[in-house]
């Protein structure tokens, strides 16, 4: 706890040491390795520019993490007070943290959005695995000019739709329910999927199915077999980005529930910690700070096999 | 009785006739290879005796069975692709065991009866100590040999070849000819080779289909193809250099470079037809001399002789000489349909 406090109050501090403390091992490093020559001395001074860019561009990638993470702790007088600088005046204090766990319903939030976006993840793999593969493999010319009209679907916004689909769900009897969402969601989540796994089946080689096939099986042991096993990566990724679309979806989730503990992250928290023009800014930034650095995680992990599965569906098509 | 029998199969892709009305029977044991030039059809033919592709019309008949409308899985044929297309995500022994993983649904094998099949397969191919690998860490050749391995670990009735040579590099490529031959004579399988290289095709073949533009130009083997071609385009298409064609007004006719040779060296000149040739450009390829020129009368029509280099008769750029060739080497066609014509049936006009 102490730690803690001593930790935010020398946030910056803290923060240059330690980016000197790396530059400083890496220098040193590298003069054992090569010996601290003139030669590597003007190495270092030419290379520095280029480190210096990446540096700043670090920076503004992190500095939303950053500053989220030291106003959560900030109490009311030193967040308020003008100029605004991002060092503490005041104490830090774990207040408005814990005011989030037990005066909010943040924890429901956590768990209705991961109820939610994990049977919408499991209807969106049924849907788009056999949908994806039978438009990488199966269909000629019309093939492609179908994925691209599901792929519009994809492109028709909730802001339109969510009027009618709000009829569908009081007819089915769902309002002020979860499954109302599991069930809306896969509107947009299966034609964006099946574009993206589309990209991934057609990198695999067909005459590896073919193979399958003059081996003994039949087309879905093929599939299940060869492709699916080879497809993996993108399929995990795609299930990621399946997972951060029903994360931060609002508008259905805004419209189709109504009782505060039923209600998902993206709505929940903006909506019980923003009372009209009042913003309680340190619990609403810890609690999008908590949600937004597993995500970002992963969002990274997969990023380049995002790039990839869309791009290998375009060039190869 | 024949093993594949083919019966006026067509294949149509929309209105390119890829294949268009082959009649074919494979005997059991035998070394078919299709030859033919990119686009003839060889690889669609191929995928239609597997099953990968549906004959637009025709019929297939394996072992006396008509296959035509059954799925790849169910005709006990097996097959060797281009790329090999080993599995990447499978070690060799799984790559091998996979065919039999399959066929274990009816036949009931035990993990050990796997295992006892694909370690004897991989040791006839020398592929044994490879069995823990993966496709990606194998050389081109191994590759290949883990691709027939796994071909062969069921048995099958026929083996499919789809250039399976064509990714080795020139000095493995005679090695592995050799060896596929080898093999497929000890397993006495059935093996159908595809190939547009016709090296290949004369070394491994039993049998060789000269296929064109999807109708086959002729069936015989390598020997018989070579010396007696049933038309210009397997005349033409076989040997390298190419059969020299040269044009009269009524037929055309070819001789083979090698047995266009000068007049002095000739067995029984009297049996010869003497032609004068020009010699425009010599080439020197260590055992042979190629030479290229003109013969008299001929005056566009590029024509090549190939001398061996060990007969010392001087041959000058820029000379005429005589030279001559067996009445029997002397091949004639028609000039409209490109069919062989019978020397006989020219009497009189020649």
């Amino acid at each position: 706890m102490a730690l803690l406090i001593w930790i935010l109050q020398n946030f910056w501090s803290l923060l240059v040491l330690s980016f000197a403390t790396l530059v400083g091992l890496r220098i040193a490093y590298r003069f054992r390795k090569y010996g601290a020559t003139r030669a590597e001395l003007s190495h270092i001074l030419r290379r520095s520019p280029f480190y210096l860019v990446v540096l700043i561009f670090c920076f503004f990638a992190a500095a939303p993490f950053m500053i989220m993470f030291l106003h959560s702790f900030k109490v009311d007088g030193d967040l308020y007070r003008r100029p605004q600088p991002f060092v503490y005046r005041q104490d830090p204090t774990l207040e408005h943290l814990e005011s989030l766990f037990t005066n909010t319903a943040y924890l429901d939030f956590i768990r209705n959005s991961v109820v939610v976006g994990i049977a919408v993840v499991i209807i969106t793999l049924i849907l788009a695995l056999p949908a994806a593969y039978a438009l990488a493999r199966l269909t000629g010319r019309w093939g492609e000019r179908a994925g691209i009209l599901m792929f519009l679907v994809y492109l028709v916004p909730p802001t339109l739709l969510f009027i009618p689909m709000f009829r569908i769900v009081v007819m089915l009897g769902l309002k002020d329910s979860p499954l109302a969402l599991i069930v809306v969601y896969p509107s947009f989540t299966v034609p964006f999927s099946m574009w993206l796994l589309q990209g991934f089946f057609k990198a695999v080689p067909p005459e590896l199915e073919e193979a399958a096939l003059v081996d003994g099986f039949n087309r879905v042991e093929a599939f299940l077999r060869v492709v699916l096993p080879l497809s993996l990566p993108g399929i995990i990724s795609t299930i990621v980005f399946t997972f951060t679309l029903t994360l931060h979806e609002f508008i259905y989730a805004l419209v189709f529930i109504t009782n505060t503990s039923r209600r998902t992250l993206s709505v929940g928290v903006p909506t019980e910690l923003i009372l009209g023009d009042v913003y309680f800014w340190q619990p609403l930034l810890a609690a999008a700070l908590i949600i937004a650095i597993p995500v970002g995680f992963a969002y990274n992990l997969f990023l380049d096999s995002l790039v990839q599965g869309f791009t290998m569906g375009a060039v190869k098509g | 009785m024949s093993l594949v029998e083919l019966q006026g199969i067509k294949k149509f892709f929309d209105n390119v006739r890829a294949v268009d009305g082959i009649e074919l029977e494979i005997e059991d044991g035998e070394f078919l290879v299709i030859l033919g030039p990119s686009g003839c059809g060889k690889t669609t033919l191929m995928r239609m005796i597997a099953g990968l592709e549906k004959p637009t019309a025709g019929q297939i008949f394996i072992g006396g069975e008509d296959v035509t409308a059954l799925p790849p899985r169910k005709r006990g044929v097996s097959m060797v692709f281009q790329s090999y297309a080993l599995y990447p995500h499978m070690n060799v022994f799984n790559n091998i065991a996979f065919p039999l993983k399959a066929q274990s649904r009816e036949k009931k094998y035990d993990k050990r009866a796997i295992r006892d099949k694909v370690e004897n397969t991989a040791r006839l191919l020398e592929i044994d100590m490879l069995l823990d690998r993966r496709p990606r860490q194998l050389s081109g050749g191994q590759r290949q040999r883990v691709a027939i391995a796994r071909a062969m670990v069921t048995q099958p009735a026929v083996l499919l070849l789809d250039e399976p040579l064509s990714n080795l590099d020139a000095k493995l490529r005679a090695n592995a000819r050799d060896e596929l031959k080898e093999f497929q004579r000890s397993s006495n399988i059935t093996a159908v080779f595809v190939t547009h290289d016709q090296i290949e095709a004369m070394g491994l073949g039993d049998r060789i289909v000269v296929m064109s533009q999807g109708k086959i130009q002729q069936i015989g083997t390598p020997q018989f193809i070579y010396d007696d071609p049933a038309n210009e385009f397997v005349a033409t298409f076989l040997g390298s250099p190419s059969m020299n064609i040269l044009r009269s007004e009524v037929f055309s006719f070819g001789f083979r470079p090698e047995n266009f040779l000068p007049k002095t060296l000739a067995d029984n000149p009297e049996n010869s037809r003497i032609f004068h040739y020009y010699i425009k450009r010599v080439e020197y390829l260590g055992s042979d001399r190629l030479l290229y020129g003109y013969v008299h009368g001929h005056d566009n029509e590029l024509t090549l002789a190939k001398v061996p280099s060990n007969v010392r008769v001087a041959l000058d750029v820029d000379c005429d000489y005589e030279f001559a060739v067996h009445n029997s080497d002397i091949k004639f066609f028609d000039r409209q349909s490109g069919q062989r014509i019978e020397q006989q049936n020219l009497q009189g006009v020649v």
